[in-house]
């Protein structure tokens, strides 16, 4: 009896070549024209060969792709459901990671797997755009900017931050701040509070300054005046601003760049990866790689416009912003704007906790993307668990089975513009 | 409905917002691109010199050495190829390990090993520091295979100066060694490792001709300073080869003839043109070891052997010139006019002057003396009278115009001046007044006067053909017009009364030096012979009376030939020798016999050819034009 009231109420779940059919094709070319031009600078900076880094490159983006591809296929349910979970994990690692983490240039942000390692903070991205955008999904829209419901999602976002800064690792700590931040914007919170927000934080700076590591400290003043240490830490700045200006218009050319191929260039197969392109392909080659990636920026824009759901549109728009993070502040470091922070360029710098997170974060992306025209039923938007069904058997109400029969992608583009 | 009503706002705010990121988003990539053409169009310019500063080092490149030769093309100085190791510390990993390993292929003793660890810990990191010199072809091929792994190790060739017939012409070519820190800042070049330039002798005053122009090299370097490629550079321009007057024959004779005694010194001049032919010094040294790695066992022979070898006293032995100064009074006289040939001064063997008693050489007296014999016989009392009519005053004017008092720029290193005594001299360097008495002692120049065997050479000369002759030491090239010496400023027929005094010197019966003569039918010699005191202040007691060596008088003897057409003028000191007529004018007239049999000036003069680098760069240079 049960079966059958409920049968036609859950909508058939979409055949996968119906999600194969949804499917952005345009940002896979882009993801993968950008990893390409990550093994050809690797290539170019291990003087010509594949080893030792450009092929294990490869290996990685073809192992993240499949992983991109599992998830975005799969049902964005499930990961509504295991965000908070995920989420936990996340921040038990993270905690963990001052104890048993692997100590390298000052700061333990490893934690490591027989020979293998990775970094928690990694996957603390990925938990916290999903554990903030399943947060919204659960929050009745009344009661967004209501202070008392702004509480968790601000500790939930505090508590990675300080866990990084306790590392520590500005960087990552920024970058879980300005996801952060962007997310609560989207998901609608009053403007009145990120106001009172960036009022606060003016006044708190010259506490801040006096709570921030010497090295720290160190790295901003070098970024004012790089002479201040021209052989410290005023020497990753001015080698890599010389490598890009020497590059000039067109470039040295492939694999002649004077100040990487020498090894003046410090980190160039990670951090400094697109000072190698600068060099080498000059302002035409950057620019264009800056291009590809805001052309994959404004594909996830696109795609998470057409969302309908809140969890998915959220996913979508917070992967985007994170992964903009990245790239301007990767590419701000290293020409000088802003003062170094480790962060590395997604897709491009070698890494393989990084090029994973990434293609992981665009998998949910592509997911959002493909089940964009997803509405949550009251009854699954349990904050932790499917909710219990109270309603009677047979008394579920006709309106969410017409609801869920609406035809895919018709209504994708907002209506709000 | 209004649940939906709300989410439907929620999705409009949300829409806007995400929009308005975007914005922000592109504009945040609009002020990259802004950024990148600062850096990269912009001050592109800068940037790229400074990229090429971080990549391209130039390295010089030490040139060749100018040979030395003697005035007949004998070779004295030449380079050999030196094969060398050196280090780079700041490229290598680990020092002591490094030289151990480089100690496997060639022997690094303790006491280098420290120098090296020693300097390495002193100086800038960067600058090479030699570790072993000498090597043979095989070691240096060994090291050439082991150098890429040995990061900071490198080696390469060097010449370095050998000396040939080293020891009788010590003196005169001097040595090379390592630029000291007053040194090091004028040519960068000097702070290339183990280059050499002049420390003594015509090494040092001819340098800069020898040193010649350094070239460069330009390289690509990593970061670690490793060589990546050659990039090219100039080639670096030998040195001129340098043509001394000596001759080096006649030079090793001369060694020869004063070695018998055991301070010595002989200098002959073309009289003419001022041309040193010989300048011999004993004892002498070998350059050979203290050009080469100059231990300290070395340093601390030459320093401890007796009579300092290291002078050179043609130039740096001052001496009193005792009798061989008397011309300097009597043309003095002559030209001031307070004595007449003429006249005669009688001379009792002894002459007062207020309360001081100044006694003539021969107890018994010459009785009356007019200049000719006064020359002749080298009368004391004469020239006491002479000095006390002159005053010193006067007497100093005339010292300095026949060359006493001064250093010739002959490039020669290490002359000292001597002393031309006046009031004003000894106010100044002892602070002193001046006494009538050492007027007079200086008249048979002794007492303040002092004069080094190469001024005595001048004197001579000067004397023999009336003109300014100034010594040299490099030959006037065939195209160059042969510049006259100035005449001097002296009736020619004062110094010919003074040259016939000296031509009775030692051939004329009574004459201080006949058994000298030299014997040659139609040559005649003219000479003075000079006996001078030497007051041993630290000797006093009875000893001062005995027989010990270096209570004996300084021996001393001047002399030109021929006498007609004077050609070759000699100086002479023995030092403790006893009589100037005893030891020193026969060594002369050896001298002067050897050199008009062999007769070096009116022969061919060798001619050097300019280096192969430096007249290929002359002729590019002026294809470039």
């Amino acid at each position: 009896m049960r079966m059958l009231f409920a049968a036609p109420a859950k909508p058939p779940p979409p055949s996968l070549l119906a999600k194969l059919a949804g499917f952005n094709w345009t940002l896979l070319i882009l993801v993968t024209t950008l990893a390409g031009i990550g093994v050809a600078a690797l290539y170019s900076v291990s003087g010509g060969d594949l080893q030792p880094w450009a092929s294990k490159h490869v290996v990685r983006f073809c192992f993240g792709l499949g992983l991109l591809f599992i998830i975005a296929l799969s049902e964005i349910r499930w990961w509504m459901h295991a965000a908070f979970p995920f989420y936990l994990v996340a921040l038990v690692l993270l905690a963990t990671v001052p104890f048993v983490g692997v100590e390298s240039g000052g700061a333990k942000r490893w934690l490591g797997f027989g020979d293998q390692s990775f970094q928690p903070s990694e996957l603390m991205k990925l938990a916290l755009i999903l554990a903030l955008a399943r947060y919204y999904q659960w929050l009745p829209p009344q009661k967004v900017s209501h202070p008392l419901w702004l509480l968790p999602p601000l500790i939930m976002v505090a508590l990675p931050v300080g866990l990084a800064l306790q590392q520590p690792d500005l960087g990552t700590a920024a970058l879980f701040g300005v996801v952060g931040a962007g997310m609560l914007l989207l998901a609608g919170v009053s403007l009145v509070y990120f106001i009172a927000a960036i009022a606060g934080v003016i006044a708190a700076l010259p506490v801040l300054w006096e709570r921030l590591h010497d090295y720290q400290r160190e790295r901003i003043l070098t970024l004012f005046d790089p002479e201040r240490d021209p052989l410290g830490s005023g020497y990753h700045i001015i080698q890599s601003k010389i490598a890009v200006g020497s590059g000039g218009l067109t470039g040295k050319g492939f694999m002649q760049g004077t100040q990487a191929q020498l090894d003046f260039l410090p980190e160039k197969h990670t951090d400094f990866i697109f000072t190698l392109v600068a060099e080498e392909m000059g302002f035409i080659g950057a620019v264009t790689l800056l291009t590809l990636y805001l052309c994959t920026l404004i594909l996830i824009t696109y795609m998470a416009l057409r969302c309908r759901s809140v969890f998915a549109r959220l996913v979508a728009a917070g992967v985007g912003l994170s992964l903009f993070a990245y790239v301007f502040i990767n590419v701000a470091m290293v020409i000088g704007l802003i003062p170094v922070v480790g962060l590395p360029l997604p897709l491009l710098s070698y890494g393989g906790t990084a090029m994973l997170t990434t293609l992981v974060a665009l998998g949910f992306v592509l997911n959002a993307h493909i089940h964009c025209t997803l509405r949550v039923r009251p009854e699954e938007n349990g904050l932790f668990w499917p909710r219990r069904r109270r309603t009677p058997r047979g008394l579920r109400p006709p309106r969410t089975a017409g609801r869920a029969r609406e035809p895919v992608l018709r209504d994708g583009f907002p209506r709000g513009l | 409905m209004s649940a939906d009503h709300a989410d439907r706002k929620l999705r409009a705010r949300f829409s806007r917002r995400l929009l308005l990121l975007g914005g922000l988003q592109a504009a945040a990539f609009g002020a990259l691109a802004w950024r990148l053409r600062q850096l990269q169009i912009l001050e592109s310019s800068e940037y790229r010199l400074l990229a090429d500063e971080n990549r391209l080092s130039v390295q010089l490149r030490a040139p060749t050495r100018g040979a030395i030769y003697d005035r007949f093309g004998k070779r004295l100085a030449t380079n050999r190829e030196n094969l060398r190791v050196i280090l780079i510390p700041s490229f290598a990993r680990d020092l002591e390990a490094t030289l151990d390993a480089v100690a496997k292929v060639v022997r690094i003793p303790d006491a280098q090993r420290e120098r090296v660890l020693r300097i390495a810990r002193r100086q800038s990191p960067s600058i090479p520091i030699v570790v072993a010199e000498g090597l043979n072809w095989r070691q240096f091929a060994l090291l050439n295979v082991l150098a890429p792994e040995l990061p900071g190790v490198q080696t390469d060739t060097s010449a370095i100066r050998v000396y040939a017939e080293s020891q009788p012409m010590a003196h005169v070519l001097g040595y090379v060694g390592l630029a000291d820190k007053t040194e090091i800042k004028e040519d960068p070049v000097l702070r290339l490792p183990g280059f050499r330039l002049g420390k003594a002798g015509v090494e040092k005053g001819f340098d800069r001709n020898l040193r010649g122009r350094p070239g460069n090299v330009q390289y690509e370097v990593d970061v670690h300073g490793r060589i990546v490629r050659e990039l090219g550079g100039t080639p670096s321009q030998a040195g001129t080869p340098l043509v001394l007057s000596i001759d080096h024959a006649l030079q090793a004779k001369a060694m020869e003839r004063i070695a018998e005694h055991r301070r010595a010194a002989v200098v002959a001049l073309d009289a003419r043109t001022g041309e040193v032919l010989i300048m011999a010094s004993t004892p002498t040294y070998d350059p050979n070891d203290i050009t080469y790695r100059p231990t300290l066992e070395v340093w601390q022979e030459l320093a401890k052997t007796p009579d300092n070898p290291l002078l050179n006293r043609t130039i740096a032995g001052q001496y009193p010139p005792g009798s061989t100064y008397k011309m300097i009074p009597a043309l003095a006289g002559l030209a001031e006019g307070v004595i007449d040939p003429k006249e005669r001064i009688v001379c009792p063997g002894g002459y007062s002057l207020g309360r001081a008693h100044f006694r003539c050489w021969k107890r018994g007296g010459h009785g009356a003396m007019d200049l000719h014999n006064a020359l002749k016989q080298s009368c004391d009392v004469y020239f006491y009278e002479t000095a006390r009519r002159l005053g010193i005053e006067r007497m100093a004017q005339t010292a300095l115009k026949f060359g006493f008092g001064a250093t010739y720029d002959c490039g020669l290193a290490g002359q000292l001046p001597g002393v031309v005594p006046t009031a004003a001299w000894k106010r100044r360097a002892l602070g002193q007044p001046w006494y009538g008495g050492e007027t007079v002692i200086a008249g048979i120049g002794q007492g303040y006067v002092l004069a080094t065997p190469l001024q005595l050479a001048v004197m001579t000369a000067r004397i023999a053909t009336g003109r300014a002759i100034v010594p040299r030491f490099t030959i006037a090239a065939q195209d160059e017009s042969p510049v006259e010496p100035q005449p001097l400023d002296v009736d020619p027929e004062h110094l010919q009364l003074v040259r016939n005094g000296m031509v009775a010197v030692v051939n004329e019966g009574g004459g201080t030096a006949t058994g000298s003569a030299l014997g040659l039918p139609g040559v005649l010699m003219a000479g003075k012979t000079g006996t001078s005191q030497v007051r041993s202040r630290s000797r006093r007691g009875p000893e001062r009376r005995s027989n010990a060596w270096d209570a004996q008088p300084h021996a001393l003897f001047v002399a030109y030939a021929p006498v007609d057409t004077p050609r070759y003028a000699v100086s002479c000191i023995v030092e403790h020798g006893g009589g100037g007529s005893r030891a020193a004018a026969p060594i002369v007239r050896d001298i002067m016999l050897q050199l008009l049999e062999r007769d070096p000036v009116g022969r061919p003069a060798f001619v050097a050819a300019p280096p192969a680098t430096l007249a290929a760069s002359i002729e590019r240079s002026g294809a470039d034009r």
